[in-house]
């Protein structure tokens, strides 16, 4: 399976008469993506807003962040199982507008343990220093919904319409000649038969919430039944892999599935030679042991037999009880002798060492902590505050005390986060 | 930079053992170890007042020997106090610390010490401020004294203090943020080749392990105990009345269900923001069994049901929490007379 992304470099986003890509500027039509996303008869109306990097801004709560990718013709469809039949992602020519992302935003608090703000992109100030999404350009767009949905339609408009003009806005690009390819491939070069197998075990959900209705999760599916599936890493890359619609959830965006911090690692090391990427697991956390116990077994012995490897990464999902699926699977694979390494959350609100980890198997010895717990950040009145309604406005317009885990990328769960829990 | 040094009876010189019921003294100027530390904390740097006790007065008068000690602290004008080193002797560790915890919390200048990681005092004060790690051995004295001036003077101009192996502090136990260039993916990749590999590799985080909770002997005859029912799961009358958070809570309630024989939906909330709460929402029994309860009662299968549930959330939350609320709960289940405890989770 080869897939090659045909990079576009996006430096300005203006509105103008026509959708167009004028060397790294994009020209937006709004009242095209207007038409895009009035088509869904659940939004009565929606807003457009260019922010770019740097600027005093604040935009919130945010729903999720995606990069602007199309697929070439003849390829698998865009988001297959989603906007498309659930055909086979990950291979082909896929064009990405990189350095900028459509970004939307709930029209309610998510509330929850999120608290209520929510996530938020800030892109100016110590804050924003801490997340990616700071450094792109974004299209945010604001979807007004009649006033009488259920949560999940409302969230299933959110999503079909933020995929949509995502979809639109790089089949623009399909025209130009792309700056530069990147081309992942696992059967590049000879002679790799002494390198050490290496898989990436990616939870994908944590079942300690039930999906809504047509949450589109795994090609579109909500991982009722779920179990750990093999997936090649392009899959991930190219459109089969959505995140939960619950703010509480955190962690995971689409945008870092796009650009997943583990899968780019790992294929880095295997154009290296370092290593054999052998393949990746998609699993859930489970919400009781009868399941936790099935879905471990099932995740570690795909590992092994599947794929044969002798090192694993993990990462989780969501909060609390995924720890437990993470650690447990880690444990069956260092019990069958595969090598592993575990990425987890600060969970020690008492700054504490011994509240930090859910978990306490000898085997698991290596681990990567995200960190955010200590971590606050006074953020500044801004210039503009980009919300969906004025009580949503007011509450973002600072200064406000601001928990780094509310800034959207900082803890990210997909491997983008720079902020790491330190013993001392 | 002024400067108070703490030290024994035997570091001060005024003899072993023998001296170690001797009371609080206050000399002018550097003792015994304070003459090789004055010149290691820099030229403008002062022992202005060195304090000797002897152990057995500081340990067992340790009111009147921490009183007595702050009132010359503050009027030496101290900006730094430094006890010790200690090594391994465990009165000296335990009175150092216990001064130190003092002059930071009541003072508010820095303090610095220095203890072997065995020294009960570092178990004790560990987690309150550093404590260079010194060894037992007093001949490397003035090597423990480096470090601790070299610590002593970052904590004087605030600034960062790096991982406990680099600066040579017992480690505290606590965990602070810190931003790094390579993102988590990568060191993900990297600390699973290095351990795949066989080469060192350093985990961002260490699992506690704690002791083994003794099995309770088991409850004789449950057809005379009076059970009880508490949850973790955050199962709160309408309007939450004791305010009990849905995350890391501090506070925990006790709710009655005399003469109810089962929770109406309608009178319960859920602050937990952990779990997916509808289905308890839609009958709260199915968190906290009421309902069941009340049939094994009728049937005679228990004694009774103690009139009060007792409820808090258990999302997030750090064992310095859950510890007390722990003790707390457990205290109210006795003055209720209760035999036997049945707890719910999520």
């Amino acid at each position: 399976m080869q897939l090659t992304l045909a990079i576009h470099p996006v430096e300005e986003i203006q509105f103008g008469a026509a959708t167009q890509l004028r060397q790294a500027t994009l020209d937006v039509d709004q009242e095209e993506l207007r038409q895009i996303v009035l088509q869904d008869a659940r939004i009565e109306s929606v807003e457009f807003h260019i922010v770019r990097p740097g600027e005093s801004c604040r935009a919130g709560p945010v729903f999720d962040i995606v990069e602007p990718r199309a697929k070439e013709p003849g390829a698998s469809p865009d988001w297959p199982g989603v906007l498309d039949a659930p055909q086979t992602a990950g291979s082909g020519t896929t064009h990405v507008l990189q350095g900028m992302a459509v970004t939307a935003l709930r029209e309610q608090s998510p509330g929850e343990s999120r608290g209520a703000t929510g996530y938020i992109l800030e892109t100016s100030g110590d804050a924003a220093a801490g997340s990616h999404y700071a450094t792109l350009h974004h299209l945010i767009m604001i979807p007004h919904t009649k006033a009488d949905l259920a949560a999940h339609a409302r969230h299933r408009a959110y999503r079909l319409a933020q995929l949509r003009i995502a979809v639109h806005l790089a089949r623009a690009a399909l025209t130009s000649r792309p700056n530069s390819m990147e081309v992942f491939d696992l059967s590049v070069g000879n002679d790799r038969a002494g390198l050490p197998r290496f898989a990436y075990v990616g939870q994908i959900f944590s079942r300690q919430r039930k999906p809504e209705a047509e949450e589109s999760i795994l090609y579109g599916a909500g991982t009722d039944g779920m179990l750990p599936t093999l997936l090649h890493p392009n899959e991930w890359l190219d459109g089969a892999l959505l995140p939960s619609y619950h703010g509480s959830l955190g962690g995971a965006e689409t945008f870092f599935y796009q650009n997943h911090p583990v899968i780019n690692a790992l294929y880095h090391r295997h154009r290296a030679r370092e290593l054999n990427f052998a393949g990746t697991v998609a699993t859930i956390a489970s919400a009781d042991n009868f399941d936790r116990e099935r879905n471990t077994r099932f995740a570690a012995h795909l590992v092994k037999w599947a794929l044969r490897a002798d090192a694993a990464v993990l990462t989780k999902f969501g909060g609390g009880v995924p720890h437990t699926d993470l650690a447990e699977t880690a444990r069956l694979l260092e019990c069958d002798g595969i090598k592993t390494s575990v990425q987890v959350t600060d969970l020690a609100r008492d700054r504490r060492v011994e509240s930090a980890l859910l978990f306490n198997f000898p085997e698991v010895d290596a681990i990567v902590c995200i960190g955010g717990n200590s971590t606050n950040w006074r953020l500044p009145r801004v210039e503009r505050v980009l919300a969906a309604n004025s009580s949503l406005a007011e509450l973002l317009e600072g200064p406000l005390e601001m928990h780094s885990l509310n800034i959207i990328g900082v803890a990210n769960q997909q491997g983008a986060a720079r902020l790491r829990s330190v013993m001392y | 930079m002024r400067v108070v040094h703490y030290l024994n009876q035997f570091f001060g010189g005024l003899g072993a053992e023998e001296r170690a019921g001797g009371s609080l003294e206050a000399r002018e100027g550097p003792v015994g170890p304070g003459k090789l530390l004055e010149p290691l904390l820099g030229s403008s740097a002062q022992v202005a007042l060195t304090l000797v006790c002897g152990d057995n007065y500081a340990v067992e008068n340790q009111d009147a020997f921490i009183l007595a000690a702050l009132e010359k602290i503050r009027s030496a004008n101290a900006d730094l106090f430094v006890a010790g080193p200690c090594f391994l002797a465990g009165r000296y560790g335990m009175a150092a610390g216990a001064l130190c915890a003092a002059v930071q919390s009541q003072i508010g200048i820095p303090v610095m010490t220095g203890m072997a990681r065995e020294n009960p005092g570092a178990d004790l004060y560990r987690e309150k401020f550093y404590i260079i790690d010194s060894g037992e051995n007093a001949a490397k004295m003035r090597n423990v004294l480096e470090q601790m001036a070299q610590l002593a003077h970052k904590l004087l101009q605030s600034k960062p203090i790096g991982a406990p192996r680099d600066e040579g502090y017992i480690p505290r136990g606590l965990i602070r943020d810190e931003f790094v260039e390579k993102p988590a993916g990568e060191r993900l990749v990297d600390m699973a080749l290095a351990k795949f590999r066989g080469e060192p590799f350093e985990s961002e985080m260490a699992p506690a392990s704690f002791a083994a909770v003794p099995m309770p002997p088991a409850v004789k005859n449950l057809r005379n105990a009076k059970v009880m029912l508490i949850t973790d799961g955050g199962l709160v009358p309408k309007g939450n009345p004791d305010r009990i958070q849905g995350s890391a809570a501090t506070r925990w309630g006790a709710y009655s269900v005399k003469d109810r024989a089962a929770l109406r939906a309608e009178d319960y909330e859920i602050s937990h923001g952990g779990y997916d709460a509808q289905f308890v929402r839609q009958d709260p029994d199915r968190l906290v069994p009421l309902d069941v309860m009340r049939e094994l009662e009728n049937d005679g299968a228990i004694g009774a049901l103690c009139d009060e549930f007792i409820s808090t959330s258990g999302l997030a939350n750090p064992l310095s929490n859950t510890r007390r609320m722990g003790r707390e709960m457990a205290e109210k289940a006795r003055s209720l007379g209760v035999d036997a405890i049945i707890l719910t989770s999520t």
